[in-house]
């Protein structure tokens, strides 16, 4: 176990001094709260693995300060400190889920064999969440994550799909991680130890996509100096990634079906078929189906391609993995910004469930880093992901004008407002002139309302 | 700053009448082990206020307190008393520092017997008073309390654990402890 940081909580100046004053002959980093309230401020600045608790303070008694950081500190050990006489409440804090209690003034070997027993319990205890988190690879599937049974299913057929050489399509929302499931086949399958090359289709425009996919020779078009390998060539030997494969040219669609054919291509400009051999997966959050329907897809290709078809499910979904989520992506962020956030409090939690995650996965780990980096706490609370409510707020208070005339009204209105009907200066910022703006005024049937105090 | 050899002093105090046995049997010790001069100051009263009614005890922090005033000439003070000493949290103490300050205490009103009230040899006793003088000096120091269990900086809240402690420092503590005296 590492640093052992040690909270003493009493109003009592000499039980704290003497108490931490002896701690502190242990080694240990020891702070002291004066109050209940203090030590929930403490508390949220900082996590303590033990903690020394007086029963009856005057602002907050010990059963509240215990009731809160059982909550706010569910791995921090406590240890109530009692007069003679309030057993009773010690036990009833024992039920609570504090750890141990000691009447003062205790023995000494008492507190030693105490201290001991505490850090040696919370040494397993680290233990054990640790060793928890190596055997949960069910609910962490190489970089997936998720215990919902969706997602073992998913994890399963991954497992079965890897050990084959088909084509894969992923299909999903945006944001609900298609690429990871991509790179979890390729890891698993006997292709491992080749390259796993991804491209996001989406993302070149047509000519680019092509040399980037192809390659090219030299002189195959203007500055090409000199020839270029294309990603097709690299993924030999391993895995293929073609992300938003619905964005596709179809004459590249043609292209593409001949190398998934022929295992054989030619770089632009070039006259030699190059023989590859890879493992081809695709993803798409279009319907393909509809994209055919519209002729801005081909059938071939789309059968070549869909020899198994994986269906990701989007975290609306699977809401039972949020909390598994958010506190991974915790931990990654707590790790990246070196920010003593621990942990997620239950209302934050009950916010992070009611919410619908368009963006899916995605949308939580950016909404976990903001809170994580501009968090003023140890505790991420309610608060700190009120940028998701606000956005969803508006939505539902203001309707969204639909004509054009009811936008221009509602913006002469507001500004109207803003300068407290001072037709000259919203004539000025509007960028009309005195009588066209009494005329709008006059079409919009627009009245002045002073606010009254 | 002892004049002299450049290092830091050492000046032990009677608090109350405790005789000069023992007193120069501490000094003894502590310069031995330690290297470092020791002078006996003297004795004081005990001091009234440090009297807690309703424990029959003596306060050891407000003794380290009141030691603190008794002399300006030495690195560090230690006390040597025959009353027992408690503090707050704790129904005894054997002694009692403050860490990385100046004041010390000992007391032997519990080194006198055996843990079931037997009696011990002299020797056995001043050992143990000096096992416990020497602890509270390490805290002095900036000491921790150390794990090895054959180090004298070893927390030992029972009798039988100090008696089995050499009257020693483990390598590591008194690496440290060399330095922070020389520093």
């Amino acid at each position: 176990m590492g640093h052992i940081r040690i909270l003493v909580v009493d109003d009592e100046l000499i039980v704290r001094e003497s108490l931490i004053g002896w701690l502190k002959k242990g080694g240990y980093d020891v702070d002291p709260a004066s109050s209940g309230m203090e030590a929930l401020k403490r508390l949220k600045e900082k996590e303590y693995d033990l903690i020394f608790l007086d029963i009856k303070m005057p602002d907050m008694s010990g059963i509240e300060v215990l009731k809160n950081l059982k909550e706010s500190s569910p791995n921090s050990l406590v240890v109530m400190i009692t007069a003679y006489g309030s057993v009773e409440t010690a036990v009833e804090a024992m039920k609570l889920g504090a750890s141990d209690y000691l009447m003062k003034p205790f023995e000494p070997e008492h507190l030693v064999l105490l201290v001991e027993k505490l850090l040696q319990q919370k040494k397993l205890i680290e233990e054990n969440l640790f060793l928890k988190e190596q055997v949960s690879k069910r609910t962490k599937y190489q970089e997936l994550i998720g215990s919902a049974s969706c997602m073992q299913k998913l994890f399963e057929i991954i497992e079965e799909v890897a050990s084959v050489d088909s084509p894969v399509l992923i299909r999903g929302e945006t944001g609900t991680g298609k690429e990871l499931i991509a790179k979890a086949i390729h890891a698993k399958s006997p292709r491992r130890f080749g390259p796993f090359v991804a491209i996001n289709c989406g993302a070149f425009p047509e000519s680019l996509l092509e040399t980037e996919l192809f390659g090219h020779e030299v002189g195959a078009f203007t500055g090409a100096i000199r020839a270029r390998k294309g990603r097709i060539e690299i993924a030999h030997g391993g895995t293929l990634f073609l992300d938003e494969i619905g964005e596709i040219p179809l004459k590249m669609q043609v292209d593409l079906l001949r190398v998934l054919e022929e295992k054989r291509f030619q770089r632009v400009g070039g006259r030699e078929y190059i023989p590859v051999d890879f493992r081809f997966i695709s993803a798409t959050h279009k319907n393909l189906e509809e994209e055919i329907r519209l002729g801005r897809f081909r059938k071939d290709f789309y059968f070549r391609l869909n020899v198994i078809e994986i269906q990701v499910p989007p975290l609306r979904e699977r809401k039972e993995d949020i909390s598994l989520l958010a506190q991974h992506f915790l931990q990654k962020f707590r790790r990246e910004t070196n920010k003593p956030v621990t942990t997620i409090s239950k209302d934050a939690l009950n916010l992070l469930y009611s919410y619908d995650w368009p963006g899916n996965v995605r949308e939580l780990e950016n909404a976990i880093e903001r809170a994580v980096v501009l968090a003023k706490s140890r505790i991420l609370t309610k608060e700190d992901f009120s940028f998701l409510l606000r956005p969803k707020l508006l939505e539902n208070q203001v309707d969204e004008p639909k004509s054009l005339e009811e936008v221009e009204r509602r913006h002469i209105e507001k500004i109207l407002n803003e300068t407290d009907w001072n037709i000259s200066r919203a004539a000025k910022i509007l960028g009309l002139n005195r009588t066209t703006l009494h005329a709008k005024i006059k079409k919009y049937g627009l009245s002045h309302h002073p606010r009254t105090n | 700053m002892d004049q002299q050899t450049n290092l830091p002093s050492i000046g032990i105090v009677s608090v109350g009448k405790l005789g000069n046995l023992i007193p120069r049997v501490v000094a003894a010790n502590i310069q031995g082990i330690l290297d470092v001069p020791v002078s006996i100051i003297g004795e004081i009263e005990i001091p009234e206020e440090t009297f807690i009614l309703e424990r029959r005890q003596y306060d050891a922090g407000l003794m380290l307190k009141i030691l603190e005033e008794v002399s300006t000439n030495h690195f560090c003070i230690l006390g040597v008393t025959y009353v027992d000493l408690c503090i707050p949290v704790f129904t005894y103490v054997f002694g009692e520092a403050q860490l990385g300050g100046r004041t010390a205490i000992v007391s032997t009103y519990r080194l006198q017997r055996g843990e079931l009230g037997e009696t011990i040899s002299e020797s056995v006793f001043y050992e143990r008073v000096v096992k416990v003088a020497l602890h509270e000096i390490g805290h002095v120091f900036s000491l921790y309390h150390c794990e090895n269990e054959y180090c004298l900086m070893r927390f030992s809240s029972k009798l039988g654990a100090l008696d089995s402690l050499p009257i020693l420092f483990c390598d590591r503590c008194l690496f440290l402890l060399k330095r922070l005296i020389r520093s």
